[in-house]
């Protein structure tokens, strides 16, 4: 692979679970042999990073994110030695691999929290956060407030109360201990001396807790990152870290610090807006997030994506715009929980195949590394009717066939239903079927990544909105030394003319990037384009 | 349907960016730099607020003003949504400011956003007096829901106004669209008003544009055309009104030749409609109805009285003209009466309009000179309404409007016997 620190400002990441990609040994649920042979599959859809969902011991009470054993495999997805097979083979495909690292919480069933638990006197008690009453921290949000009434939880082992910012089984590590530092310390360095090339820092905004303080974005929090970073820095260079913090973008940046804590974070808020933008077909919400985010460092990018493994969170919306995404897109009351909506692209876009390209095309241009969701990129659709986040969690559709390719097993075996109703299921929605053809959905993203991989200006340029009077219409200049990369897009189901004042490229030349068309040369009136419905053009400028 | 001729190419393009909208609300505006800040500003909360999933424009015709309106409606802006007890806009807010081509005046800014409602296939529209110092977020909602939500096509203000105000309204216009056109309308020629794109566009249809009857007679004409034509109409309550003092003032005499001569040329109009009409409906009347203390009109009521007794001598042989003998003497006494004794009856008042009605169906005189000849009589009932209701409160007003509103009704077989007469007959 390319020896380039700042790769990841470049990548086109693919988020996936180890257990719903592939089942190679027939019982039903995925594991790094079967993910190994399905490389291959990512190598020609052109991702160049893989991110994997918790693959560690667990009890599985919260998908993988209540780990009890750090630096191990949990055993329905094979072992370490299946885990450095498949590194070993991403690598050679040219496909980096980044982990997840809880870093708040372990789960219950953790050594640690055994051990701690078992005695107040007990060496790594002070590993966790514990209080004879639950006073403390009155000013901390309770996050899952569907399930939980306190961040306290009564532990009748050592007859105290442990804290815990997420479920009441996923105690929090207790930051103040540096003990507690070298230990995930090692954690770290256990998975990039292996090879892993970045690792995305679960819920860092919870690590420290302080009297009197809302317990998040505290600057205490900071300090660990930057221990963290210091040590990946000297130890490891070029390996990454992506903060998850579902903040505003002002709160965010602090988590890139002065390019000394995470190289990556995502942008929350700018997901929802996008969705909120093509339902409303007025680009407003997505300038609106866009212009408030600040600039950050060089060496750091944030990570954007349209959808995820959890719900469409809405924490960083007004209540207006919660109501109006609930009303929108979440009609099925069964479509939400917590405080987002579980539902995958497609069944959001109504299956709509040019919304589903307008939401592609405009994630893979604005100003970050896009993240796919696996499954997405053939427009698999979900199951509203299981259990917490699950629907979208289903079992990767490769074809046509016995539990849609993806196992072996026996039906009623699979970890999962699979999506099986007669719009989204395996029969219509499969990555056999859509290889064949040149104009799926699939063959449409495979380019889309290609064409992206082109130009640096979509990962590393500027962005310079435009604001042509039709709001239907957005605009965005990328431009990175002496590349110029116009973007639009009609936001709108209905065709729509804008004019552009792009008066300062007089002369140059809109070449149209996916068919290397020429377009008229930019004069000093503004640049008329029509666009039909959800239709988005990426242009690369050529001087005269 | 619209003709290009309405519109400049310039605002064509601005309205081509907008796309189709949900609501449009219009503020025609004629060197109004005092208020307009507060109108608009006024208009765009509340629209975020009660409309903010809706697509909106908002739109200034603007007659050529030279104080920069304008620019000021352009600018002006809620710079904090949330003190103002509500969230920023889910959508961008299209503001358009458009200098009309034609003749500068009321009708062609009304079809100018006429145009506009149809061009970009508005539901509702809202049209907002541009000097309203009382103009509130509310009015929006008002004006705005029970065309969108509720389906009229046409509401009506209602205003709370302060003692004495409006009385042309109340004590002529108001209760003659009730006896002839069969609807109590507080306001018929109200300037806030809320229509349907539907009615926006039956108006555009409609070929009176190049006629005097849209110079100066608009709103009387929007009233009692959707009056005519069976649309949906309803009353909205939108509390006081009070306006910036006017850059130029129309006097009393102008104002009441324009809004008269605008309803007698509607009478002419419809004349089939009003003559088939034997009942009277109340309209819906949407909002919380309320009361504050306002200032009461201070009139010289002397020298009313006084204009009145003069200009009546001066005019009795065009008034010979127009009304009966009887009306005439009556009158003639009234300006005789002392002080005191002031009184220009109900009954009188009402004949002496519906005399005018008639003589002006039948181009008795010329029809400039028959309406120069009414504000002296306006003025002689208007001073003896002031003087019999100094220390009236305001249900006891109403309760005097609502009996000279029966007298209009109970009169209007009158109406009709002069109108139908010929033309130069007994009278």
């Amino acid at each position: 692979m390319a020896n380039d620190a700042l790769w990841y400002k470049d990548a086109v990441i693919y988020e996936l679970h180890v257990r719903a990609f592939y089942d190679a040994n027939g019982d039903g649920v995925g594991e790094f042999r079967g993910l190994t042979l399905k490389l291959e599959y990512l190598q020609d859809l052109g991702v160049s990073v893989v991110w994997l969902l918790p693959f560690y011991p667990s009890p599985l009470r919260d998908d993988g994110y209540d780990i009890s054993d750090y630096t191990g495999i949990h055993p329905a997805y094979g072992d370490l030695d299946d885990f450095r097979m498949f590194l070993e083979e991403a690598h050679r495909r040219n496909i980096r691999v980044i982990t997840e690292l809880v870093l708040n919480h372990t789960s219950d069933q953790h050594p640690w929290f055994q051990e701690a638990r078992s005695s107040r006197d007990n060496p790594r008690r002070d590993w966790y956060v514990w209080s004879d009453t639950v006073e403390r921290y009155k000013k901390a949000r309770i996050i899952f407030t569907d399930t939980e009434l306190s961040n306290w939880a009564w532990d009748p082992v050592s007859k105290s109360y442990y804290w815990h910012r997420f479920f009441s089984h996923q105690p929090d590590l207790n930051y103040d201990n540096p003990v507690v530092r070298e230990a995930m310390w090692g954690v770290m360095k256990f998975w990039f001396d292996m090879g892993v090339d970045g690792l995305r820092l679960d819920a860092v905004p919870y690590l420290v807790e302080r009297e009197d303080t809302a317990c998040e974005n505290l600057p205490e929090t900071h300090g660990v990152l930057k221990f963290l970073r210091a040590r990946v820095d000297a130890t490891f260079p070029g390996k990454m870290l992506l903060a998850e913090a579902n903040q505003w973008p002002r709160d965010v940046r602090q988590y890139f610090g002065d390019g000394d804590e995470c190289h990556m974070a995502f942008h929350f808020p700018l997901m929802p807006r996008m969705f909120m933008a093509l339902k409303l077909e007025d680009r407003k919400p997505i300038v609106d997030i866009l212009q408030t985010t600040p600039d950050i460092p060089d060496n750091c990018q944030w990570g954007i994506f349209l959808r995820n493994h959890d719900e469409l969170t809405l924490e960083m919306v007004t209540d207006e715009e919660r109501d109006y995404m609930y009303d929108e897109f979440a009609r099925e009351l069964r479509a939400k929980i917590n405080v987002g909506i579980r539902r995958r692209l497609a069944p959001l876009m109504e299956g709509d195949r040019r919304r589903i390209e307008l939401m592609n095309g405009l994630l893979m241009s604005m100003p970050g590394s896009p993240i796919i969701y696996y499954g997405d990129e053939i427009g698999m659709g979900d199951n509203i009717y299981l259990g917490d986040r699950n629907g979208v969690r289903t079992p990767m559709q490769w074809n046509g066939g016995w539990n849609a390719g993806f196992s072996g097993a026996d039906p009623e075996q699979l970890y999962s239903p699979i999506i099986s109703n007669p719009v989204y299921g395996y029969q219509a929605v499969n990555v056999e079927s859509q290889r064949r053809y040149d104009h799926s959905l699939l063959s449409w993203m495979k380019r889309l990544i290609r064409l992206r991989k082109t130009t640096r200006a979509l990962g590393r340029g500027t962005m310079e909105l435009l604001a042509p009077e039709n709001h239907h219409v957005i605009g965005y200049m990328r431009a990175l030394a002496n590349e110029r990369i116009l973007i639009t897009g009609n936001l709108s189901s209905q065709a729509q003319a804008a004019e552009l004042d792009l008066r300062q490229w007089r002369g140059w030349i809109p070449i149209e990037m996916s068919g290397g068309n020429l377009f008229p040369p930019i004069g000093d009136l503004p640049y008329l384009l029509t666009l039909g419905p959800y239709q988005f053009y990426w242009f690369r400028l050529r001087r005269i | 349907m619209p003709e290009s001729s309405t519109i400049s190419e310039e605002f064509l393009r601005q309205l081509t960016a907008v796309g189709e909208v949900d609501i449009l609300v219009g503020v025609p505006t004629f060197n109004n730099r005092d208020s307009i800040e507060r109108v608009v500003s006024a208009l765009q909360v509340g629209l975020t607020k009660y409309f903010q999933r809706e697509r909106c424009v908002l739109i200034n015709p603007d007659g050529g003003s030279t104080d920069g309106t304008p620019e000021i409606f352009k600018n002006a802006s809620v710079r904090d949504f949330s003190m103002l007890l509500t969230s920023n806009p889910l959508r961008t807010f299209h503001r358009l400011s458009a200098p009309y081509h034609g003749i500068p005046g009321k009708e062609t800014a009304l079809r100018t956003l006429f145009t506009a409602a149809d061009l970009l296939r508005a539901k509702a529209c809202a049209i907002v007096s541009p000097d309203s110092l009382s103009i509130t977020p509310e009015w929006v909602d008002s004006l705005v829901r029970p065309i969108y939500r509720e389906n009229f096509d046409f509401a009506a203000p209602v205003y709370q106004r302060r003692k004495f105000d409006g009385l042309l309204v109340k004590g002529l216009v108001s209760p003659a669209v009730a006896a002839l056109y069969g609807r109590k309308i507080h306001e018929p020629v109200g300037t806030d008003l809320g229509l349907s794109g539907r009615l926006a566009c039956h108006f555009l249809g409609k070929d009176v544009w190049e006629q005097d009857i849209t110079t100066f007679g608009m709103e009387i004409w929007m009233t009692t055309t959707a009056i005519v034509d069976d649309f949906r109409i309803c009353e909205s309550f939108l509390g006081p009104k009070i306006q910036a003092a006017k850059q130029y003032g129309q006097d009393v005499a102008g104002t009441v030749r324009q809004v008269v001569g605008s309803l007698f040329r509607c009478l002419d109009e419809h004349e089939p409609f009003w003559k088939g009409r034997d009942t009277c409906e109340d309209l819906p009347l949407f909002g919380f109805q309320y009361d504050v203390a306002l200032e009461p009109i201070q009139l010289s009521k002397r020298r009313i009285m006084d204009t009145f007794r003069s200009q009546v001598d001066q005019l009795v042989p065009i008034l010979e003209s127009i009304l009966a003998p009887q009306t005439l003497v009556e009158i003639r006494n009234v300006v005789q009466l002392a002080d005191r004794e002031f009184h220009y009856p109900d009954e009188l008042w009402v004949k002496t309009i519906y005399e005018f009605a008639a003589a002006h169906h039948h181009s008795a005189i010329n029809r400039d000179h028959l309406l120069q000849a009414l504000p002296p009589l306006y003025r002689g009932w208007v001073s003896s309404f002031v003087s019999q209701n100094q220390k009236a409160d305001a249900a006891k007003i109403d309760q005097k409007l609502e009996a000279l509103s029966h007298d209009f009704e109970r009169l209007k077989p009158y109406l009709i016997d002069r109108w139908n007469a010929e033309a130069g007959g007994e009278r």
